[in-house]
């Protein structure tokens, strides 16, 4: 595969990275705690929209190789996430008296019990939408890129998403309120600001656009109970990189870790790759330790720039 | 007040949730013992059993050490853990890819000295981060270790793990060859199905004796390590680390020094699983391991070494108890449910009991300050002596306070207020 094989397809893997990251920040800046829950939040998505897709099935047309179906239930698995996380904010969260810690703490016993009851009901197997693979795109081929119709719809889609969230925070009255709420919380609350509500509509929207990026993670690879657990690790990553709390910084965050870690075959054939270095150069590291050094380049960014890239200073 | 000489006393001292500890203990342990004897129950099982109870115990002192004294968040218990298990399995076990062959013993000094050494490689660029970036980095450091394990074929036979592992006394005078010596028993309580003690129940003996020693020595080692001065310049970093480093401590060698500790604690742990189980693979390193240590940390009481021990084993009975979960006609597939009834307990103990079950409080109190029928007296070390000539009855009670420490509140109460009478 070719340098831009590899960056398309670190494009689809940033678009699904991007939307978890997005969510974990929102949160980790407005409810104020590391929500371990937030990558099985994706997977309560991915299995709610899997559920729809098998119920309604295609409806007729398509868009981009998905049917019709498919969006419905991409919506309905938005809406299970976005219901399931204000539940458990309602139901286990907010009657909590705990510091982030206990809250940390807490939310790794949701993202088990979410877990195990999508196990319960559907096994630890890996499962599929029942939409048939398509082939690569012909046209860009040549150039080495081989990306179906489907990574192109996942492109598009997380943009969209991307865009309504900036016009959502930049123009809307309860963008500026949740802006104001991640800024300070006490100064928001005494402005008059319902801050109960806000921290409501966050959870909405990040579970909302984590369950989308888990919808497209299945369509992309397969399902199974652990998919969001696993990717959890990455989008920490990726919110740490672009800095906690700010969505902006996730976006960035989210976009470059994803590339890193689709772009990591390359490590070993540098030579190739860049220009004034020797062809026989490279740093054997495998495709295997993708994970392995998003993690690094989290701790690293933790002791050197605590605050992200785009994060501010520390006060 | 010991149970020995004053049973009645030390009864009526106890607290209402370590009565109801102490009675359901008594309850689960005579449930199994009858299981055991009408033979539901085998008893090299039961043994195993045992062995893992300790060694659930045995990591969540680890955890002890470094969250429930220092309040570090250490999300790598599975590494430690991993390490220790593999630096044994790796020099002992006879199909070790690099060396094997060597004396379990060497296995131990080398699993924990890889511990060591891992610890001081994490906890140098994590510790001096905030609570909750510790707990990802330490996460994702774990996962780390777990991909290279998994993935360096040639050091770690990658997937396929170890096998061929000797049991603990390999090599040892007496006790290598104590299993077969042993005669077989067969004990008839209930007709039909009698108890057989076999060689591999011998060896499960040796096992639950090694994890035994493990265990008591790592717990009058805290006991007495928390209970010291060092230890209570660790609760004072849990609970305000500007306060400590505004007393002049150098918290970051504390926090290290906590943290190499309940690391060393966690591969003891490990080296002691080799020989329980005879098999090491990279699914040992599965986060789900550190995950279930927390639960035992945490539903026992942060910073109680009581607690852990009875997290240990409420967390073994969940591990082990639905597995039979199956026989009693409920179809339900036992790993869901270990991890949603693992879930639940985090979710219920965090809601309505967050300092779990048995959190520290006579712990705390240095042993001679705690009964009321001697004198109180001061610790040797780690109090200044002070100037009043003669202790008079009051100042024995600010002693007390003293010995206390800087512990949470509550503690001071109790002995001040309820005791003193």
């Amino acid at each position: 595969m070719t340098v831009l094989g590899y960056v398309a397809n670190g494009l689809v893997f940033s678009s699904i990275i991007v939307l978890g990251s997005i969510g974990l920040s929102l949160v980790y800046s407005i409810a104020d705690f590391a929500n371990f829950a937030h990558g099985d939040t994706m997977t309560v998505g991915a299995y709610a929209a899997l559920v729809t897709f098998g119920a309604v099935g295609g409806l007729g047309g398509a868009v981009l190789g998905l049917p019709y179906g498919f969006f419905l239930a991409l919506l309905v698995g938005i809406a299970a996430g976005a219901v399931v996380a204000v539940a458990t904010e309602r139901l286990i969260y907010e009657p909590l008296s705990a510091d982030s810690i206990g809250l940390l703490i807490t939310s790794i016993g949701v993202a088990f019990v979410y877990r195990a009851v999508i196990q319960i009901g559907f096994g630890a197997d890996f499962t599929r939408f029942e939409i048939g693979a398509l082939r690569p795109i012909e046209w860009l081929i040549p150039y080495g890129i081989r990306v179906t119709r489907h990574d192109v719809a996942i492109v598009a889609s997380a943009v969209v998403l991307v865009v309504g969230l900036h016009v959502l925070l930049q123009y809307t009255d309860l963008g500026r309120k949740m802006r104001a709420m991640a800024d300070n919380p006490t100064l928001a609350r005494v402005s008059g600001i319902r801050t109960r509500r806000i921290r409501y509509w966050t959870w909405v929207i990040g579970a909302g656009l984590a369950a989308a990026g888990g919808v497209f993670l299945g369509l992309f690879n397969q399902l199974s109970p652990r998919m969001g657990f696993n990717l959890l690790l990455v989008i920490f990553a990726a919110v740490i990189l672009g800095g906690i709390g700010s969505v902006y910084g996730a976006m960035l965050g989210g976009f470059l870790i994803g590339m890193i870690n689709q772009l990591t075959p390359l490590l070993s054939r540098l030579g190739e790759v860049l220009p004034l270095v020797p062809d026989g150069f490279g740093i054997p590291i495998g495709i295997e330790y993708a994970n392995a050094i998003a993690f690094v380049i989290m701790v690293a960014v933790l002791l050197a720039r605590p605050t992200g890239i785009a994060g501010e200073e520390a006060v | 007040m010991s149970l020995v000489s004053d049973p009645v006393a030390w009864a009526s001292e106890l607290t209402r949730p370590e009565t109801w500890v102490l009675a359901s203990s008594v309850a689960f342990a005579v449930a199994l013992f009858g299981a055991l004897v009408v033979g539901a129950l085998g008893p090299t099982y039961f043994l195993f059993l045992v062995g893992l109870a300790g060694m659930y115990a045995l990591l969540s002192f680890g955890l002890n050490a470094q969250w429930g004294f220092t309040g570090l968040i250490n999300f790598s218990v599975a590494a430690f853990f991993g390490v220790g298990a593999y630096g044994a399995a790796l020099l002992t076990a006879d199909a070790s890819p690099v060396a094997g062959g060597f004396s379990p013993l060497v296995g131990l000094v080398v699993g924990l000295l890889v511990a060591l050494v891992l610890a001081l490689l994490i906890g140098i660029p994590t510790l001096r981060l905030r609570a909750d970036y510790l707990a990802i980095a330490s996460l994702g450091l774990a996962e780390v270790v777990r991909l290279v394990v998994l993935n360096e074929r040639w050091l770690t036979n990658g997937s396929a793990g170890l096998r061929g592992i000797p049991s603990f006394f390999a090599g040892w005078p007496v006790l290598s060859s104590f299993p077969e010596t042993m005669p077989g028993l067969r004990i008839t309580v209930v007709p039909g199905s009698p108890v057989v003690l076999e060689t591999p129940f011998w060896e499960a003996a040796l096992n639950v004796v090694v994890i035994v020693a493990f265990t008591l020595g790592t717990y009058a080692v805290l006991r007495r390590v928390h209970q010291s001065p060092w230890g209570r310049v660790l609760r004072t970093i849990r609970s305000d680390e500007d306060l400590a480093r505004a007393l002049g401590k150098h918290t970051y060698a504390f926090k290290m020094q906590s943290f190499v500790l309940g690391s060393l604690i966690m591969a003891l742990a490990g080296v002691f699983y080799t020989h329980l189980n005879l098999y090491v693979g990279p699914g040992d390193l599965d986060p789900i391991t550190t995950f279930y240590v927390w639960v035992a940390a945490i539903l026992g009481g942060s910073g109680s070494n009581r607690g852990a021990l009875f997290g240990g084993i409420v967390v073994v009975t969940i591990r082990e108890g639905t597995r039979f979960l199956n026989d009693l006609a409920i179809p339900v597939d036992p790993a869901p449910l270990r991890l949603l009834l693992i879930g639940v307990l985090i979710l219920v103990v965090m809601r309505y009991r967050p300092q779990g079950i048995l959190p520290p409080q006579r712990e705390l109190i240095w042993p001679a300050a705690r009964s009321s029928t001697e004198p109180a007296t001061s610790p040797e070390t780690g109090v200044r002596t002070r100037r009043a000539p003669e202790p008079t009855a009051d100042a024995d009670e600010r002693d007390v306070d003293t010995a206390a420490g800087v512990s949470e509140g509550g503690t001071t109460d109790r002995t001040g207020g309820e005791r003193d009478e």
